[in-house]
């Protein structure tokens, strides 16, 4: 879109960036774009289709990227959160980076495939967004389109969960964990899995073994959603990313949830914001505290 | 399985609980129960932290891993914690690790969060026996693979 | 190489037969997760297969080289360390419905599998299985399997191709196994099958060879010499690293060996997949890792697949599939890539890097 492209022709003519992060038309649909000279800017779209949470790529160990220089990201509201996380989180300084929020409607689930966003081809995450408008930003482009549609799959797959009984339930992720193929996609792709060492690689000693094994693949998921409480924002880059598609998603969310639920805290746009562990309230729940 | 076979083995079992305490309080009300010679079941093996925030979720899912069959975890109740805060944190994280263990198929019964003060030896043996009991009757962890009686997916 | 015909009734008698006798049967089947999708799994009857439906999502290689398996078990008792490794003959299995990339790359990959060392656990499976693979009618605009030297007819790794005709097939009886697991199955070739068989497979290459022009000898020594060519810091900017492309790769073969122990005094070494895509993979106990950035690690993949492995074993370590291409979550799509590089090769040959 052109008000898109000319702000970033404009940042990296007069040099305030050295590359624009952003999203372009490739051989095999929409992808993330690396945008270093002005006359390539035209390359730069946005619509439907931009499924990807490009704050993934201000990760400072992607030395190939930091070593470009000074960065401008496209975000959506969600991806936003990210950059926000990052920044709390002290990945990424905020004057480091100049955030181009675009004002969103919802994306696709599978922008390979699918044209029109309705109920059924809507992201599952976009049901409920609070950030079409994002808040943080250095330059917030576009028109506000409608709200999304709805897509309840998700919300439906996890109260389905909830009815099982235990052991259908572990059951249900033991199927699912099955294919775990310990590839690590999931931590690679996601934004706030920045760990320089992972905790599944530590090995004086080994707490989670590396092997593809249903009990080291449970201890490995479950990990990495409990690392992932409260800081997600729920991109689906893990699910995306994962070759043996596996829904990981499901376990994010229901964390989320939980989070919101008990602590009443959600990712937000605010950097300033504390993180979720690292404060507490002394009227916390403690239902389950016998 | 034949169910006569499973009888058999279940009746010779008994569970294996790990128990994560803090050093402060629980510990020592553990050992107050101990000193007053009250009655408890000899499944649970104790260890020993200096608080209830050292405990990270890896334990319990390491435990589970390594043959347990049920997890205590226990520390000083809130505003009584020898560092303060450490309590508060830890209740935090339990709560998240509650819901996902939840949520993943492990019976609740399994994992007990509890606060036990270091005068509490009475609460103590009753979180020891409640849990032995509860855990008894779940039957063994079983590992990792499928459940029986998972029904249909 | 001989030919014969395999009617509808008598592949289905065959399958029927080898699963009445206990065999390993693997053959695509619609996904549980995804009933649009497919993969090869086992099935229990013939009906569980879906033939001609869609490229499965993952190649044969987890049936050769699992993406964990046990090397050895140890335990160290009073007398010493006692080990027990594991068997390497396997079962036999017949694989049905194979796709032409994924057989040619069992056969790519068994020239390192018995390089310097024979490894007893890939080739006691290969060993074991007996390979059908199906003329390819599931391409689509990802696929290049012409372009590596490849094809949907091609005959590479598989001991049976079979050609839709009219009632049935036309089997390419390809080798000795093939011959031995059609026995008792097959007729007289109709008179018409061999030509409309051969219409089919040319057909069928033309639905292909559109997508990627053929790969030049000349490209495995253009990257070599193009190694520290800039153009590599900016290529793969927007890839994760994340390694989904090895995992679906017919021939990505790389593993890492760990051992776990179960208890204080025993335990076992196993293997398990591994790719150079991850930051881990070059990493050495000193902290030092030669491919820094994920720019040398993409770099190392297309050399490795395009060059080096070709300098060594004359064969391209790829066979076309595009399932790379499919799963990245980036963006990176190898066809166009290779597109991009062959035309520097060819008219750019003397690029000077520095």
């Amino acid at each position: 879109m052109k008000q898109l492209q000319d702000l970033a022709r404009k940042l990296l003519s007069d040099g305030t960036v050295n590359v624009v992060i952003g999203y372009e038309s490739g051989p095999r649909g929409i992808r993330p774009a690396f945008i270093t000279a002005p006359e390539q800017a035209d390359k730069l779209v946005f619509n439907i289709h931009c499924v990807q949470n490009l704050a993934t790529y201000l990760n400072p160990r992607r030395k190939q990227i930091t070593q470009l220089g000074k960065v401008a990201v496209v975000v959506k509201g969600c991806d936003a959160r990210a950059v926000a996380g990052m920044i709390r989180e002290k990945q990424v300084e905020r004057g480091n980076v100049v955030i181009l929020a675009m004002r969103c409607g919802g994306v696709l689930e599978n922008s390979g495939t699918d044209t029109d966003l309705t109920a059924d081809t809507v992201s599952v995450r976009c049901a409920g967004c609070t950030d079409r408008e994002p808040k943080l930003f250095d330059h917030i482009l576009g028109e506000l389109p409608p709200e999304p549609p709805v897509n309840t799959r998700r919300t439906d797959q996890i109260a389905a969960l909830e009815k099982m009984t235990a052991a259908e339930r572990w059951n249900y992720w033991t199927d699912q964990l099955s294919r775990c193929i310990r590839c690590h996609a999931c931590r690679e792709a996601c934004p706030m899995c920045f760990c320089v060492k992972c905790t599944a690689e530590k090995t004086q000693p080994q707490w989670i073994d590396p092997s593809a094994t249903p009990r080291a693949n449970r201890a490995w998921q479950t990990m990495r959603v409990l690392h992932q409480a409260g800081r997600c924002v729920d991109c689906l880059e893990c699910e995306r990313a994962c070759p043996e598609h596996i829904p990981l998603g499901m376990l994010a969310r229901y964390v989320a949830d939980a989070v919101e639920k008990r602590f009443d805290y959600v990712a937000c746009e605010d950097p300033s914001q504390a993180a979720p562990f690292g404060v507490f309230s002394p009227s916390d729940d403690e239902e389950f505290i016998r | 399985m034949s169910s006569k076979v499973v009888e058999e083995t279940v009746s010779s079992w008994s569970p294996k609980v790990l128990a994560f305490v803090c050093n402060w309080c629980t510990y020592t009300g553990a050992d107050l129960a101990g000193t007053s010679r009250l009655k408890m079941d000899p499944n649970v093996r104790v260890i020993k932290l200096p608080c209830s925030s050292r405990v990270n979720p890896l334990f319990i899912i390491k435990a589970f891993e390594r043959g347990a069959d049920g997890v205590i975890v226990s520390g000083c109740h809130t505003g009584d914690c020898h560092y303060s805060t450490g309590n508060f944190h830890a209740r935090r994280r339990f709560a998240i690790l509650h819901d996902l263990l939840h949520f993943m198929g492990v019976e609740a019964d399994r994992v007990t969060f509890a606060w036990v003060s270091a005068s509490e030896g009475n609460k103590w043996q009753q979180v020891v026996n409640e849990t032995t009991e509860r855990v008894k009757q779940l039957g063994p962890f079983g590992g990792f693979g499928k459940r029986e009686g998972g029904g249909p997916q | 190489m001989t030919h014969s015909f395999l009617s509808h009734q008598g592949f289905a008698a065959l399958v029927a037969e080898l699963l009445a006798a206990n065999k390993r049967v693997i053959a695509p089947v619609r996904a549980q997760d995804d009933p649009e999708q497919v993969d090869y799994m086992p099935i229990q009857k013939f009906e569980d297969a879906a033939f001609g439906l869609r490229l499965p999502r993952r190649s044969l290689k987890e049936f050769f080289l699992p993406p964990t398996e046990v090397l050895l078990h140890y335990r160290q008792t009073k007398a010493g360390i006692e080990i027990r490794e594991v068997p390497t003959e396997a079962p036999p299995q017949v694989i049905f419905g194979a796709t032409p990339c994924d057989a040619a790359a069992l056969e790519v990959v068994d020239k390192v599998m018995g390089w310097d060392y024979r490894d007893e656990l890939w080739f006691g499976r290969r060993e074991a299985t007996t390979i059908v693979s199906f003329l390819c009618s599931l391409m689509d605009s990802t696929c290049f399997c012409t372009a590596v030297g490849l094809g949907p007819e091609s005959l590479r790794g598989s001991d049976v191709l079979l050609v839709p005709a009219d009632g049935g097939y036309l089997a390419h009886v390809i080798t000795p196994k093939g011959e031995a697991l059609l026995q008792g199955h097959t007729a007289e070739v109709p008179a018409a099958a061999l030509a409309s068989a051969e219409t089919a497979q040319s057909e069928a290459r033309k639905k292909v060879e559109n997508n990627l022009a053929d790969i030049p000898a000349e490209l495995s020594g253009w990257l070599a010499a193009n190694f520290d060519n800039p153009l590599w810091k900016t290529l793969a900017l927007r890839c994760h690293g994340c390694g989904a492309c090895a995992a679906v790769c017919p021939t990505c073969h790389c593993f890492d060996i760990v051992d776990e122990h179960d208890s204080a005094d025993s335990g076992v070494r196993r293997r398990n997949w591994d790719s150079c895509q991850t930051s881990l993979f070059t990493l050495h106990a000193s902290g030092h890792n030669p491919r820094q950035s994920q720019s040398e690690r993409f770099r190392q993949r297309i050399q490795h697949k395009f060059s080096i492995y070709p300098s060594r074993f004359g064969e391209i370590l790829c066979t076309g599939c595009g399932r790379c291409s499919r799963a990245c979550p980036g963006g990176m799509d190898l066809p166009n890539l290779l597109g991009e590089f062959v035309t520097l090769a060819q008219t750019e040959p003397e690029v000077s890097g520095q």
